[in-house]
């Protein structure tokens, strides 16, 4: 019982970094690079949220539909400044690395500036905080995440398989020249993607700031991310969310263990990692991404 | 006198990490975003000996970088044979696990309060002639054999590895080499403050040596010290323009990037150090 209620909870912290991590493995599928800004991006999105909720008082859909509209323009801005120049010029992968760092450090630090490293805490959004499913319990947070999540991953899932929208950003990812020549619009099938990982960087933000609270750094949380991308294959979309459920599953898991706790539960985590790039680091997904000659 | 003497001194400190991630990053094309977390492990290594074991300074400086440099090969092992992103991906996750280690032993760290009490050996002569030694000793490493194959691995791996380059081997060589040196940084650290605390080492502290470098150029170790000198300085002096400091080479950088890909100084190096760098090949 008291494991099946694990799980539970597992699943809902998973769904929330599944988000961390499809945002991640939306640019890495196109582009081909990590795309550190998204850290950045997830601690202006959880803010802009909680302005949001702060000012006009609203309830969580509302806030995270706003959020997520902000996310989505001011990743298209971060594309634009960060990116496309790049991308013209048809630079070496290290100058997206830096660029993507910058642009991650800039947001972070205007965050800092603005907010100073005061900590905020999003309000209660439900009147009631747990709900009762039989013999489980949830938390009504946990609940709204875990379906928020798991309905917007369905959502791009449609829009990527289902759309000329979604067919376009595949072609992409398979090969650029060959998706132009095509008739893609590259840069406007790009743009959008940014967008899309705009939009889910607010959900996550926002998500991320009820979980813990409001910080300037909440970005490092990103990691999980990371994790999760490397564990389910990097650029794999369905891998990363695999991934991002298993993480979430673990470390709730390792929270119960006695001597391990929250407290050290990242650093098992990351011996796990290590010890799991070595037996599989291709990953779950299988697909081992080698630079093209 | 004694507030510059200071300000000299952690220059030299910034001078060694940003040599160090010239190393990685310049010469070799890698991207560690927990850097700041290798010169924790030298800061606390060192410092725990010495405030623990009163071991004296120059033992507890070549543990310290003994340590960093296990880290740097277990970290490598698994990463470094694959494609870069998992370099930098994988070195994230490590500084937070070495930060939460760093929190969760209070009873051998000082957990989340610091340590404290570290005898201040680093005086500001030992500081500014190891910075001026791990110059020296990066300029050799890249003009060595070592060097050139780093170089010819960061512009094109494939190519490097069929001109017989063994590209897994240079990279961990640079890696371990260059965490050396941010180990060395850690240890002239924490005996200078006589205090280290997981906080300073976070991941925006890596970060800003990243950008430090791009700013004076990737591919010129003159301009990544130039850069050390100038940002590791400046803010000391504008007091006022603290808070703004790295938004301000943010921008700078994306600037640069965009416009100068290569950096204020480019590929320029010294002159001097090209001449000496002639009459030891010639001599060898």
């Amino acid at each position: 019982m008291y494991f099946l209620q694990q799980i539970l909870n597992g699943l809902s912290l998973g769904a929330v970094y599944s988000l961390i991590a499809v945002g991640f493995a939306l640019v890495f599928n196109i582009l081909k690079f990590s795309n550190f800004s998204q850290g950045g991006l997830i601690t202006v999105c959880a803010y802009i949220g909680f302005m949001i909720t702060r000012t006009f008082g609203l309830g969580l859909g509302a806030t995270l539909a706003l959020t997520a509209l902000a996310g989505g323009v001011i990743a298209l801005l971060v594309e634009r400044v960060a990116f496309r120049r790049l991308r013209r010029k048809n630079s070496p992968l290290i100058y997206y690395f830096v660029s993507s760092i910058t642009m991650g450090i800039l947001l972070e630090n205007l965050i800092t500036i603005y907010f100073s490293s005061n900590f905020y805490a999003f309000p209660r959004f439900f009147a009631r905080s747990t709900v009762r499913f039989g013999p489980f319990f949830m938390a009504t947070t946990d609940l709204a995440m875990l379906g928020i999540s798991l309905s917007s991953l369905l959502i791009l899932m449609i829009v990527l398989y289902r759309t000329t929208f979604g067919t376009a950003i595949r072609a992409l990812s398979m090969d650029m020249n060959a998706a132009r020549l095509m008739g893609i619009n590259v840069n406007f099938a790009i743009a959008g993607t940014f967008f899309l990982v705009g939009v889910f960087a607010g959900l996550g933000g926002v998500f991320l700031g009820i979980n813990y609270t409001l910080y300037p750094q909440l970005g490092k949380l990103i990691v999980k991310g990371f994790v999760a991308s490397v564990v389910g294959g990097l650029g794999n979309i369905l891998g990363a969310v695999v991934g991002a459920i298993l993480l979430g599953l673990l470390e709730v898991i390792l929270v119960g263990v006695p001597g391990i706790g929250s407290g050290l539960s990242p650093v098992v985590v990351f011996v796990i990692l290590l010890v799991f790039l070595i037996v599989r680091p291709q990953g779950i997904a299988g697909i081992i991404v080698k630079e093209k000659v | 006198m004694g507030y510059y003497l200071s300000v000299l001194t952690f220059t030299s400190i910034t001078v060694v990490a940003i040599t160090s991630i010239y190393v990685i990053t310049g010469l070799a094309g890698l991207f560690s975003l927990g850097q700041a977390a290798f010169m924790a492990v030298g800061a606390y290594t060192s410092g725990i000996l010495i405030t623990r074991l009163s071991m004296p300074f120059l033992p507890a400086v070549v543990f310290g970088i003994a340590a960093g440099m296990l880290a740097a090969f277990l970290v490598g092992i698994p990463t470094l044979k694959l494609r870069r992103d998992y370099i930098a991906l994988v070195t994230f996750g490590f500084g937070e696990a070495i930060i939460a280690i760093l929190n969760n032993t209070a009873n051998v760290t000082g957990g989340a309060m610091g340590l404290v009490g570290i005898t201040p050996y680093t005086t500001t002569p030992v500081a500014v002639g190891i910075a001026v030694l791990a110059v020296v000793l990066a300029r050799n490493f890249k003009y060595s054999r070592f060097g050139r194959q780093c170089i010819a691995v960061k512009n094109d791996e494939v190519a490097a590895a069929s001109m017989g380059v063994n590209v897994a081997g240079i990279k961990m060589m640079a890696f371990l080499f260059g965490s050396a040196l941010t180990a060395l940084a850690g240890t002239l650290y924490a005996s200078y403050t006589t205090y280290v605390e997981p906080g300073l080492f976070v991941w925006t502290l890596s970060a800003e040596w990243i950008i430090i470098v791009f700013f004076g150029g990737v591919n010129s170790l003159t301009g990544a010290v130039v850069a050390a000198v100038l940002l590791g300085t400046l803010p000391e002096i504008l007091r006022a323009t603290a808070e703004w400091r790295i938004a301000i080479y943010s921008v700078l950088v994306l600037l640069i990037i965009n416009f100068r890909p290569s950096g204020i100084f480019g590929e320029y190096e010294l002159p001097l150090w090209r001449s000496i760098a002639r009459r030891f090949r010639r001599a060898g």
